[in-house]
């Protein structure tokens, strides 16, 4: 009947610790992993785990003890403990011990971060930008700089995102890669992943930068080598009909019917600006940020687009919120863009 | 709150005969707590101005832009004399509280008066210097810091003028003597500071 | 009339504050016209943000604060030990300002509670907002108001200024001195305070609304947003410079007041945790000041600190910002811990009736933060994007602080050790911080391991390690020195069930609000946003409800406190058998705390040497000093 108390806080503190590093392990907790960078991070966190628990384990068993055994019973209530002040060799053990487990963490996390930010061969770059309130990629291909706000990326390709703000700062992350870097005004900052899996992941902003923080959001969709070569070919394609609006010519995306140069303009210039917050079927963008463009247009004059696009907050749609969407496009696209936008929203929207 | 069980309750500043006061503090340390409290202050100053030189820091050498910025120079020459001005207020300051612990009052007015006129004519060459030197705290982020370490200093130096004035209206209305001339020490410290401060700000801001 | 217009109080601060707004608007409008502005007289920007410098110095200037230096300067007679404004004898004598540390003391515990209050109520908004994902009560620009006045009115106006209450009240006593070293300065610092924390909140009423940029107002979207923001430069200014002066006026006290024979080793660890923290607040909060003072001239004057945007060509440097902030912002979070070290030292030894173990380790490892506190700042940007290398030594020092504060848990563990606990409120308070802090130090830890903190910075991992350490550790330190002091300040004794039932309703609903928030931050939920994933939404509901009832279990306290003060029963002088200097005098000390300063003879802990005393009295009046007692019998062995 009589067990030795310790001995018994003991028993408790291993089964405790047992069953809190294994709902750690066993139970994952974090989101689908989706890159090379994944690993070494989830391995570090189940580390980290095995080591805190118990040290926890051991703070929370050592309370309840004392509490259990010391605790002032009737008669006690004028008698004071043994005057202990100290004992060296104890101190020197719980210094070294937490210091050798420490920087040995220390080390480990080191080598997990070389591994993570290794320089591979054959990295693909991909250009960010982070702006109030939407993220927009660039990507160089065939001496071409290809602007969109579609992040697609090649399966087992390493990548190197360069990041950059135009605003304040946003960081980019996401979240199935396990890394993020903040997007800094004036400066380039870098983050590397090597995607793994195929599928539609979330593009995060995680540094506050203002009202539509929250909803600064968009996918980055890992595809095959193969389609990612597609689909990079079809941009360079479309990028090289769009761009030289006045050589005419038959655009190669333009399901839009009629409307010819501006048209097409207004579509690239759609997916390289809009697409990031506008889900809209035609462009094959699929934003979240703001109205679904594909429908809420119908039955809407030239005009009244040209107005939500230049002065946005007059008028404000349903459950949306005045200020998320910039405000400066009268200034940072050009009248013939604006013209290419207005007529291509029009003409889709019929 | 309770009566106290202390039998002095609120008195008036005039009754100080029968005065309870509280026991004299026991003195636990050489140092004076004016002077102690004087330097931690001035611990905190240096921090202040330390922030101001990180971002000079991270301005001119980490991001490593021009400085001065293009197109404009500093006029290294009139802040040269500047300096040389706020210096030698620092020796009359000295030359003041000597004649006052040695009880020469003529000497210690005169020399708190030409520390004060010192002081001054610095601030005016300094503010002078903004109004000609031709560029705005707008122009660039070196002019910001420019215009923000030497602006942060001359902020010291009209709060050390304010207070070195009232201890030169107190030293003519004849106060302060060889015994008690702390009132004449503890701002001097930080006049000699607020000089020390700026033979670094001109270092680093004008020289190198 | 005019007579009371020109006495010291509230009349001549009303005056006085007509008189700011005169003057900022006279101010702005002649400079403005100096410098052939447009619309000179008529800018609301300006004159507001020079109002809100001007308009509570000039409040100050008006209730009295600067009067005796005023006259001084003038070189009017004065005299350094007048003591016209000390001491209470009515509740109205706390709206005066006086310079009694015990009633600054009493002062500053009550504004920083009532700031408590009103940030813990903003968080109950958020909360409700939070409870399911979408938008339900405030629109984002509301919501982020919200967490960044949250935020900075619970650590600028409560965790900051109710540890410097205490200590105000409580420090003088413990080392034997009649009064804090400057008491005129004293009485300045605490009117900063309500100044600082009326700025914060009145930035509600701004057009375009409160600062919205997080307690961390990262330029350049602090110097791009709407007029609110301004508030929050100069609240912190103010906060900022009245935790200097009272940390300069605390290790001046400490240096230079201490009795006879109570030499640095035989301080109460309260003590040396107040000096570590000062010298902290002294090294460290000149920084924040100048990061303040950046943003208000970029925004103001049109300084260029942080216009990097390209095309510009200002040349501006956005970490700049960061580096400066963390530099004060680290050691901050230090600020708000070290003086609940001292607390926790102070309860557990006299509750567990044993000396502190390894009293000198406890004194040098507080030492060890506050050096090593200066060399980690950097861990919070370690997704910041600057330059990589300062990573990994950020990385180890960061991670290094675990072992002064290991030190500091281990010994309190050691102290219980075959004590003789009496687990009353403040102990419970001291015992459910050992386990929560620990827990919020470990997930600290955790953040210090880059590759991992690349994973969750920014999450709601963060959150959760912020409350830990805030909430179960500062906070919890709080509550146990209000009770354990609450017979000293107020002469009556709390009601020891109600406090019962506060510890185990805080204790059990803190967990069940903070420690889901690990999970969230895990599975990726990012912070400071109004509306989240489908996926977060059980969590989140749980969070709510289990905040709504740690709220209400503040309505405990609060009545708690408030009913016992009026009338609880009357508290002995020494009632907890403590050694401390503080408890031999009479509840509450008399007006100029002793009679005759006592002298030290021993430490301050020698509970369970028998007739061990920590300071004797020459004056007869004062109370006897309480021995410690005897030893218990082996309480193990029954
Ligand atoms: C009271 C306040 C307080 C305290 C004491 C601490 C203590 C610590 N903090 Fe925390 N921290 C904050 C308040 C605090 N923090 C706040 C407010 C933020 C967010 C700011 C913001 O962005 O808004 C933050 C953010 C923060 C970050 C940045 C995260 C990010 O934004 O990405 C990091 C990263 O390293 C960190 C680490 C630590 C560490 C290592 C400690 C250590 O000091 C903890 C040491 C204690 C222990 C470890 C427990 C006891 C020790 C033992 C029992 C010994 C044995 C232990 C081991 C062997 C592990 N903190
Ligand atoms: C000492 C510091 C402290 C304290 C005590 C608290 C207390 C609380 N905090 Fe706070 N918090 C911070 C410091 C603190 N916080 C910091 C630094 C941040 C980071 C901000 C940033 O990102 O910039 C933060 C952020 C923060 C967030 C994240 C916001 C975001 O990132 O989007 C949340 C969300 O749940 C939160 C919740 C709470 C809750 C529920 C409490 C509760 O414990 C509050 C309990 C108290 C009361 C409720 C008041 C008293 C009760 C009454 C008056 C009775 C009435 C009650 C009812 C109506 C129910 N806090
Ligand atoms: C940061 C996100 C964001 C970006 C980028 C953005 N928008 Fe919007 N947009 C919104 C939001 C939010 C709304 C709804 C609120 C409003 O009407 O202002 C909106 C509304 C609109 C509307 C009105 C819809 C209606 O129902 O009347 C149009 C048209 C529109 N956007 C077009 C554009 C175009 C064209 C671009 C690119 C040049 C663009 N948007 C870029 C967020 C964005
Ligand atoms: Cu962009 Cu948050
Ligand atoms: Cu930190």
């Amino acid at each position: 009947m009589r067990r030795h108390p310790v001995a018994l806080m003991v028993g408790v503190g291993l089964v405790a610790s047992a069953i809190g590093i294994a709902l750690a392990l066993i139970i994952d907790w974090f989101p689908t992993d989706a890159a090379k960078q994944a690993g070494p991070i989830d391995t570090l966190y189940d580390v980290l785990m095995i080591i805190s628990v118990p040290v926890f384990v051991l703070v929370v068993c050592a309370t309840l003890l004392s509490v259990w055994q010391f605790r002032m019973r009737p008669g006690q209530e004028r008698q004071d403990g043994p005057p202990i002040h100290g004992n060296t060799r104890l101190e020197i053990v719980w210094t070294a011990i937490p210091a050798i487990v420490l920087v040995s963490l220390c080390s480990y996390a080191y080598t997990v971060l070389t591994d993570i930010e290794e320089k591979k061969p054959n990295t693909l770059t991909v250009n960010v930008t982070g702006q109030q309130f939407a993220w927009r990629y660039a990507y160089d291909q065939d001496g071409r700089t290809i602007e969109t706000t579609q992040l697609v990326l090649p399966k087992d390709r390493p990548v190197l995102f360069k990041v950059r703000a135009l605003d304040v700062i946003h960081d980019f992350w996401v979240p199935a890669f396990r890394v993020k870097i903040d997007a800094v005004p004036g400066i380039v900052t870098e983050v590397r992943a090597t995607p793994t899996k195929t599928g539609t992941f979330e593009v995060v902003c995680a540094e506050l930068c203002g009202l539509g923080h929250a909803v600064m959001r968009s996918t980055a969709r890992v595809v095959t080598p193969a389609a990612y070569d597609s689909w990079i070919a079809e941009q360079v394609r479309g990028g090289s009909a769009g761009g030289g609006a006045a050589g005419g010519g038959d655009s190669g995306g333009g399901a839009s019917g009629g409307g010819g140069d501006a048209a097409a303009l207004g579509r690239e210039t759609f997916v390289s600006n809009c697409g990031s917050c506008h889900t809209l079927a035609d462009a094959g963008t699929n934003g979240s940020a703001g109205p679904d463009l594909t429908t809420a247009l119908r039955g809407q004059s030239e005009d009244e687009i040209r107005e939500d696009i230049v002065d946005p907050d007059k008028r404000v749609e349903e459950g949306y919120q005045p200020g998320v969407m910039p405000s400066n496009f009268s200034q940072t696209l050009s009248s013939e863009q604006i013209d290419g936008l207005v007529t291509y929203l029009a003409s889709v929207s019929r | 709150m309770e009566a106290v069980s202390s039998t002095a309750g609120l008195h008036h500043a005039g009754e100080a005969e029968h005065h309870h006061g509280p026991p004299a503090a026991h003195r636990s340390s050489r140092v004076d707590p004016q002077l102690l409290g004087m330097l931690l202050f001035i611990i905190s100053e240096i921090m202040v101005f330390g922030a101001f030189f990180t971002a000079y820091f991270f301005i001119r050498v980490v991001d490593g832009n021009p400085w001065p910025a293009e197109g404009t120079e500093l006029p290294k020459l009139i802040a040269g004399v500047n300096t040389a001005i706020l210096l030698s207020s620092s020796i009359t300051l000295h030359w003041a509280l000597e004649a006052i612990r040695r009880g020469n009052r003529a000497a210690f007015k005169a020399g708190m008066a030409t520390t004060f006129l010192l002081g001054a004519t610095f601030l005016f060459v300094q503010i002078n210097e903004y109004v000609h030197i031709g560029f705005a705290p707008s122009n660039s982020a070196q002019a910001s810091v420019f215009y923000g370490l030497t602006g942060l200093h001359g902020a010291h130096v009209a709060l050390g003028l304010m207070i070195l004035l009232m201890v030169t209206v107190r030293a003519f209305r004849g106060h302060f003597s060889p015994e008690e001339h702390r009132g004449v020490e503890v701002p001097g410290i930080y006049w000699h500071f607020v000089d020390v401060m700026w033979v670094i700000v001109y270092c680093t801001v004008y020289l190198l | 009339m005019t007579a009371k217009l020109r006495a010291p109080g509230w009349y001549r601060a009303a005056l006085f504050i007509l008189l700011g707004l005169a003057f900022s608007y006279a101010l702005v409008g002649v400079v403005r016209t100096l410098m052939h502005y447009p619309d000179a007289w008529s800018d609301g920007n300006a004159i507001t943000t020079v109002s809100l410098i001007a308009i509570p110095l000039f409040f100050l200037v008006g209730l009295g604060c600067f009067d005796y230096w005023f006259y001084y300067a003038a070189g009017r007679p004065t005299r350094a030990e007048d003591h016209s404004s000390h001491g209470a004898t009515s509740w109205k004598a706390y709206f005066r300002v006086n310079t009694d540390h015990k009633v600054i003391g009493i002062q500053y515990i009550c504004v920083s509670f009532f700031f408590m209050f009103l940030g813990g109520l903003i968080a109950m908004l958020m909360r409700a907002e939070l409870a399911q994902p979408g938008m339900q009560f405030v629109d984002s620009a509301t919501f982020n108001g919200l967490f960044s006045v949250h935020a900075a009115l619970l650590i600028f106006l409560f965790v900051i200024p109710v540890f410097a209450g205490i200590a105000n009240y409580v420090l003088p006593l413990m080392i034997g001195a009649p009064d804090m070293a400057f008491p005129r300065l004293n009485a300045l610092s605490f009117w900063m305070l309500p100044m600082a924390g009326l700025l914060l909140t009145a930035s509600f009423f701004a057009p375009g609304g409160a600062f919205a940029s997080g307690w961390t107002a990262y330029a350049p979207l602090s110097t791009d947003m709407p007029l609110g923001q301004v508030f929050f430069t100069i609240g912190v200014q103010f906060a900022g410079a009245s935790s200097i002066a009272t940390a300069l006026n605390f290790l001046v006290t400490i240096i230079t007041m201490r009795a006879p024979g109570m030499s640095f080793f035989r301080m109460p660890l309260l003590v040396w945790a107040n000096f570590s923290t000062s010298l902290l607040v002294v090294i460290a909060t000149p920084f924040v000041a100048a990061s303040q003072f950046f943003v208000l001239l970029d925004r103001a004057l049109g300084f260029n600190f942080f216009d990097a945007f390209v095309g510009s060509g200002k040349n501006g440097s956005v970490l700049m910002y960061q580096h400066v902030f963390w530099f004060y912002s680290h050691p901050a979070v230090y600020i708000m811990m070290l003086p609940g070290f001292g607390i926790v030292s102070e309860v557990l030894s006299v509750k567990a009736r044993k000396p502190i173990f390894g009293y000198r380790m406890m004194a040098f490892s507080l030492l060890a933060i506050v050096a090593l506190g200066f060399t980690v700042w950097a861990h919070h940007m370690f997704v910041s994007g600057m330059q990589a290398w300062i990573r990994v030594p950020m990385m180890i020092t960061t991670a290094i602080i675990a072992v002064p504060t290991g030190i500091k848990i281990f010994s309190w563990l050691a102290t219980l050790w075959r004590g003789v606990l009496h687990l009353d409120t403040p102990m419970l308070f001291a015992l459910g911080f050992l386990t929560t802090f620990t827990l919020g130090g470990i997930s600290g830890v955790m953040l210090s391991m880059i590759p991992f903190d690349i994973y969750v910075s920014d999450t709601y991992f963060i959150v959760a390690h912020i409350h830990y350490v805030l909430f179960g550790g500062s906070l919890f330190t709080i509550f146990a020195g209000i009770y354990y002091w609450f017979p000293k300040m107020t002469g009556r004794m709390y009601d020891e069930r109600l406090g019962k039932i506060h510890f185990w309703c805080t204790f059990v609903f803190f967990n069940v609000t903070f420690a889901p928030m690990h999970l969230l931050g895990l599975d990726g939920m990012p912070r400071r946003v109004a509306d989240y994933a489908e996926q977060y939404a059980t969590l989140n509901l749980l969070v709510t409800i289990a905040s709504f009832a740690l709220g209400l279990s503040m309505l405990v306290f609060l009545y708690n406190m408030v009913a016992s003060w009026r009338g609880g029963p009357r508290a002995a002088a020494n009632p907890w058998r403590a050694l401390t200097l503080e408890w031999q005098v009479s509840s509450p000390p008399p007006i100029f705390n002793f009679d005759a300063v006592p002298t030290v003879v021993g430490g301050p802990y020698e509970y369970g040497v028998p007739g061990a005393v920590h300071g004797i009295f020459q004056s007869p009046t004062e109370a006897k000093p309480t021995p410690a007692g005897s030893v218990a019998t082996s309480p193990t062995r029954e």
